[in-house]
């Protein structure tokens, strides 16, 4: 049992300062994987170091396991973080690094042995106990750190972007390690990321900061495919969804009139908030839920490029009406399809979303 | 395919007539950095190795490069068993660690403080620490020998105020405080005022060797072992000090060479004389003094030869202690 509860934490760094985190509530369930994800700036290091104890909590409650834990010592609150420069004492062994605060902790030099050695063989370390941090390759010394904070059995496992510092394949191949360790501890583990695809691949569940605020949190793909407003569904997907401007017209029945200028095309409003007559909206679509219809049955656009990746084709166009860039993909695309080639979109549908001005889903969750 | 061969024919033909004349950006840039060689042969190099020369000689500068007779060894043999010498080098050791060692002491738990709880003031107090550095000695001698003047100085009127407090016609603090004016002239005080002031002296220049060296150590490592449970003080235990290691090698070396050659500071606050009974005469003093009172080069040029392999020595074994492991 060890769950995390967040409520109403605000923080600010000095008394005049702004606020970098603004009342944030959060429940992260025993034995989770939660991941905080947003961009850089937006207060996930802040909250995560709040966790750990790092950072001073200004104002709200941090609950460990039911426990109020705002003034409880970072060592005694049983989390572990793991810090994206790693943080290893360069003077000491990998061994002692590991080991270091079950030493602290007074335990006998046998149990910290053990301790360490079970850890390296779970993380395929055990060859390097004797070496030093800087004769450790990035991937090893990621092991490393993971592996000093599994020695000490905490409840509460905190990542602070730790694949940031790795390149491309490695990050990938510590991803896949990351979850199967997971899987294997079974720990409750935070996780922050600015990355998206880390948040979708890794989260059991994902909480979308912006601001110093959560604005969404669910399952990555309940978030991917139900994102409350306009800026989870931006962030979340790459190529990013596409946000065409348009404005309400009339509802007849289930189908509504988008006016996108002067061009008019109806669209099923299944499950959503109807919108008044002339409201701006604008229509969200995901690249591979834009699809291509002849010229005069969606909205017109013209190709700009086609990108043939192997797996999938990229296909960049701009909107006649609005002169906006859209991206399109799919698995291939027939011959027509060609740089400078006249085409009409047309959304997927039920997989299309309308946001209001404020940036609401008009989609009912 | 004609050119070419009328050049290699004139290629050929140069060697012959005249060497080639040096062109004028051909030699320029040696005179533009000659100056430093040339001051550096001068001031430098030449000494040094005539220094090398002058110690296997008995000679009196004042007899002209003519007066040098060659002695061997004989100098070295009487600098190794010179008593004078002897007892600079004693003092030198004696004031190299009681001047040096707390140097170290207060400069590293200073610096820590520093660095970890001074934010806004704390270039303005290793500033204040500094500034001894930067003073000028002769300044210096001014006002330690004013402050420990036996009439008129401000210590004697402190200790023996204390000493001569009285409450109901008995005085409390006697045994241990002094009741009249202490001579700060006497050999027994001689070292421990100098150890004084070279270590106020240079407590802030260690002072910001740390500070500097600590303020390369990432942050991160503190926050992770704050993590692992490390109070405040085992943090400086087993991370700042060990992370330090290099810069107490390096300041630890300066000092060494530094003290050894302590000069300065003994020579004004005793005028030049070493004080009562030599007790302030340090090993380059001696030296100053067999140069330039007795005017014995030789022997002076020895004395320095011998506290060079001294120094060179200490810094191996000092290498050899900081540098195990790692
Ligand atoms: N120690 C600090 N003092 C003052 N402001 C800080 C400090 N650390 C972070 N901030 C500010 O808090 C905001 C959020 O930072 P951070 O939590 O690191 O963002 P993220 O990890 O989401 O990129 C930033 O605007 C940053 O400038
Ligand atoms: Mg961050």
């Amino acid at each position: 049992m060890s769950s995390v509860s967040l409520r109403k934490i605000s923080k600010r760094y000095d008394s005049e300062g702004p606020e970098i985190v603004k009342r944030l509530s959060l429940d992260v369930h025993d034995g989770e994987f939660m991941v905080f994800v947003g961009p850089s700036g937006c207060g996930k290091s802040t909250m995560l170091r709040m966790i750990a104890g790092l950072e001073d909590i200004t104002d709200g409650d941090l609950m460990i396991d039911g426990v109020r834990a705002n003034d409880i010592q970072p060592s005694q609150r049983g989390v572990a973080m793991v810090f994206q420069s790693y943080a290893l004492y360069p003077h000491m062994t990998v061994g002692e690094n590991m080991g270091f605060a079950l030493k602290l902790a007074g335990k006998p030099k046998e149990e910290v042995k053990a301790a360490v050695g079970r850890a390296a063989e779970i993380l395929q370390i055990s060859h390097l106990l004797d070496r030093r941090p800087k004769a450790l390759s990035g991937g090893q010394r990621q092991r490393v750190a993971i592996g000093r904070s599994i020695v000490r059995k905490p409840k509460v496992f905190l990542f602070d972007e730790p694949l940031s510092n790795l390149d491309a394949a490695l990050r990938v191949q510590m991803r896949i390690e990351l979850a199967k360790l997971h899987a294997e501890l079974k720990t409750t583990m935070i996780y922050v990321t600015h990355d998206q695809v880390e948040a979708m691949t890794l989260g059991d569940r994902i909480a979308v900061f912006n601001g110093g605020k959560v604005e969404q949190v669910g399952r990555p793909l309940d978030l991917y495919s139900r994102p409350v407003n306009q800026f989870v569904g931006a962030f979340l997907g790459s190529p990013q969804m596409n946000f065409i401007e348009c404005r309400a017209g009339v509802l007849r029945g289930d189908a509504l009139d988008l006016h996108f200028g002067d061009v008019v095309r109806s669209v099923p409003l299944a499950g959503m908030a109807a919108p008044s007559n002339g409201d701006p909206l604008q229509l969200g679509v995901r690249p591979e839920d834009l699809l291509v219809v002849n010229e005069g049955l969606g909205l017109p656009a013209t190709v700009d490029l086609v990108e043939h990746l192997g797996d999938a084709t990229i296909v960049y166009a701009t909107d006649v009406v609005s002169r906006q860039s859209l991206t399109l993909k799919a698995a291939d695309y027939p011959a027509e399809v060609k740089a400078g080639a006249r085409i009409g979109l047309m959304p997927r549908i039920g997989s299309f979303h309308l946001f209001a001005a404020d940036g609401r889903s008009l989609t009912r969750q | 395919m004609e050119a070419p061969m009328s050049t290699s024919r004139s290629g050929a033909a140069a060697p012959a007539k005249s060497r080639r004349r040096l062109q004028p950006w051909e030699w320029a840039p040696y005179v533009f950095i000659s100056p430093f060689f040339i001051l550096f042969l001068c001031f430098g190099l030449f000494p040094l190795l005539f220094s090398v020369w002058l110690s296997f000689h008995s000679w009196d500068a004042a007899t002209g490069l003519g007066g040098m007779v060659w002695v061997g060894i004989e100098n070295y043999e009487f600098v190794l068993g010179d008593e004078w010498f002897h007892k600079s080098l004693f003092n030198t050791f004696w004031l190299a660690v009681a001047s040096g060692l707390p140097q170290h002491l207060v400069a590293i738990p200073l610096a820590f403080f520093a660095h970890t709880y001074l934010a806004k003031y704390r270039n303005t107090v290793v500033g204040i620490y500094f500034l001894p550095f930067i003073t000028s000695s002769v300044a210096i001698a001014l006002v330690f020998n004013s402050l420990f003047s036996r009439d008129f100085g401000i210590v004697n009127l402190a200790l023996t105020s204390i000493g001569n407090f009285e409450v109901a016609g008995i005085h409390p603090l006697a045994w241990l405080f002094p009741t009249s004016n202490i001579d700060w002239g006497q050999p027994q005080y001689t070292k421990p005022m100098i150890a004084f002031v070279v270590f106020w002296r240079y407590v802030g220049w260690n002072t910001v060797l740390y500070l500097s060296a600590l303020q390369t150590i990432p942050n991160d490592l503190y926050e992770a072992a704050t993590i692992d449970g490390a109070s405040r003080r085992q943090q400086f235990w087993y991370i700042t000090l060990p992370l330090l290691k290099p810069m107490m090698f390096l300041a630890v070396t300066m000092t060494i060479i530094g003290n050894l050659q302590l000069f300065e500071e003994p020579f004004i606050i005793t005028g030049g004389t070493g004080g009562l009974d030599q007790a302030g005469k340090t090993a380059a003093m001696h030296m100053y003094n067999t140069a330039f009172v007795d005017s014995d080069f030789g022997t002076a040029s020895a004395v320095a030869w011998v506290l060079f392999m001294l120094i060179a020595l200490l810094t191996v074994v000092n290498n050899k202690v900081f540098s195990q492991k790692d």
